[in-house]
């Protein structure tokens, strides 16, 4: 091929660098005009062009070659250059293909009519090079722009749906949650609600010897994947310290001291570890700035507010934490949450552990816990906009 | 969130307006830059006009606090009320970081 002729502005010959692998699609019913387009295409660097002489053979080629443009013609025998831009619109496929119009007809109807049957742009014959060029150019440039955000977006999403699943595999799965209520007689039910794909909330449980259920729940500063990335950090500390997760306190204090090495200033994590011994009737737990925790028992009409107050985890390594306890009897109810469920703005403040409370209430007669944390979700969300990642868990003693 | 800082003879006071949640990094981020630049020692946040701060917020001002030690200077929270005065009284961040009324 020769070498781009002088007619093209030395700016624009350089933009036109990468184009080289474009397809053009030429659609015109008058030869010696196609020619022309041709030429003009091929002095622009572009070289895999198709022709078509009319509005189906244009279609029909459509499938086969795959332009990245369209040059249309619209004054064409059997199917005219308005229809074959409308009917190419219907197929999604090729929904965002850039059509350029060059036609004869100039009056501000027709182009108006060409922009309603979907028509990217449109030049008046006689063609001027340059013009023609560097709106090719432009529409091809934007087209492989588009593409790359597509790509870049297309993948994003899969490497997040991949994040969000192996997310959920940090929590424990349902027929866990049915075997501890088959051995021990505590029926877990629970909601994980990331704000957006990935969360910065994550929970967990370990059954004890004798009977008791250690559970925790935590919350990340923040959410997204930074956050996201923290909890399968302290998922993996957590299981290291198994062994003294039955003492709440001594646990949230080797927890923090691990991640205070690990976590950059300003990130932190608040966390609620709990025992429950059905023999004693009690839930000992520890506190790292998580919510109160609420326990009821059959009967009651509120629920009863443990104390969230502690130092959340990551802020300084030499922090004790204060070993709490509330009563738990035969059929009585534990409830874990994250600071979602009490941050949703309510007039000028926000819902708060109250408010809370005093949703619980309205439903603490309902035996089934699902169905009770289902009542209360629908409550949380008609109450306000919840923008930040939702965990929430009802753990009932069931004998 | 927006501020708006006072000179004193020995402090800097910084109030803090609005809502200070994640979204606020970058302005958190420049205030914090100016409070290392001025002369004060004692660089005091009066949260007392601030209506919510979220886990994000807690955050930052940890930073700030960081920040502050760094540059060999103190800094306050002064004057949380409502929602901010609980979460920070929870979190019990008296603990690493001063707090006034």
């Amino acid at each position: 091929m020769t070498s781009p002729p002088s007619i093209l502005p030395a700016q624009l010959r350089g933009a036109l660098t990468g184009l080289e692998n474009a397809r053009v699609l030429v659609v015109d019913d008058n030869r010696i005009n196609r020619n022309l387009l041709l030429a003009l295409l091929e002095r622009g660097g572009i070289h895999q062009v198709e022709q078509a002489e009319d509005g189906n053979d244009g279609l029909a080629r459509l499938e086969m070659f795959n332009p990245d443009l369209i040059l249309l013609d619209l004054m064409m025998p059997r199917l005219d250059g308005f229809e074959m831009c409308k009917q190419l619109r219907g197929d999604p496929r090729w929904k965002n293909l850039p059509v350029l119009v060059q036609s004869s007809l100039n009056r501000a109807e027709d182009r108006a009519r060409a922009f309603a049957a979907g028509a990217t742009d449109y030049v008046t014959k006689p063609i001027n090079a340059v013009e023609l060029l560097a709106r090719v150019r432009i529409h091809l440039h934007k087209r492989a722009l588009l593409h790359d955000l597509e790509q870049y977006h297309s993948r994003a999403e899969r490497e997040l749906a991949l994040a969000r699943s192996m997310q959920e595999r940090l929590l424990p799965s349902p027929a866990r949650l049915t075997s501890t209520e088959d051995s021990l007689g505590i029926a877990i039910s629970a909601h994980f609600a990331p704000s957006s794909e990935l969360g910065g909330d994550f929970w967990g449980k370990r059954r004890l010897l004798d009977g008791r259920l250690a559970v925790y729940l935590v919350d990340f500063s923040g959410h997204g994947v930074g956050a996201a990335l923290n909890t399968f950090r302290l998922h993996a500390i957590c299981q290291q310290l198994a062994a003294i997760s039955d003492e709440p306190a001594e646990f949230l204090a080797a927890v923090n001291k691990r991640l205070c090495g690990l976590l950059p200033s300003g990130q932190f994590a608040t966390m609620l570890a709990g025992v429950i011994d059905p023999t004693a009737g009690v839930f000992h737990y520890a506190s790292a700035g998580a919510t109160a925790p609420m326990v009821w028992a059959p009967g009651d009409n509120a629920p009863q507010l443990g104390d969230g107050a502690g130092l959340p985890l990551g802020l300084l390594a030499s922090i004790q934490y204060d070993s709490r306890s509330l009563p738990l009897p035969p059929g009585g109810r534990l409830f874990l949450y994250s600071d979602a469920a009490i941050e949703i703005p309510l007039g000028g403040d926000v819902l708060d552990e109250a408010g809370l409370a005093a949703m619980v209430a309205r439903r603490i007669g309902e035996e089934d816990g699902a169905r009770f944390l289902d009542g209360l979700l629908d409550e949380l969300r008609a109450t306000g906009p919840i923008d930040d990642d939702l965990t929430a868990l009802v753990l009932t003693r069931k004998r | 969130m927006d501020y708006g800082i006072e000179q004193r003879d020995q402090e800097a006071a910084v109030r803090l307006r609005g809502r200070l949640t994640f979204n606020d990094h970058a302005k958190l981020r420049a205030l914090i830059g100016e409070m290392k630049q001025n002369k004060a020692k004692r660089q005091v946040l009066d949260l007392s006009s601030l209506e919510f701060v979220d886990s994000a917020g807690i955050g930052m001002l940890l930073i700030a606090r960081e920040e502050m030690v760094a540059a060999t200077k103190e800094l306050v929270l002064r004057g949380a009320v409502g929602q901010v005065k609980r979460v920070l009284t929870v979190a019990q961040i008296g603990k690493i970081v001063t707090i006034e009324d």
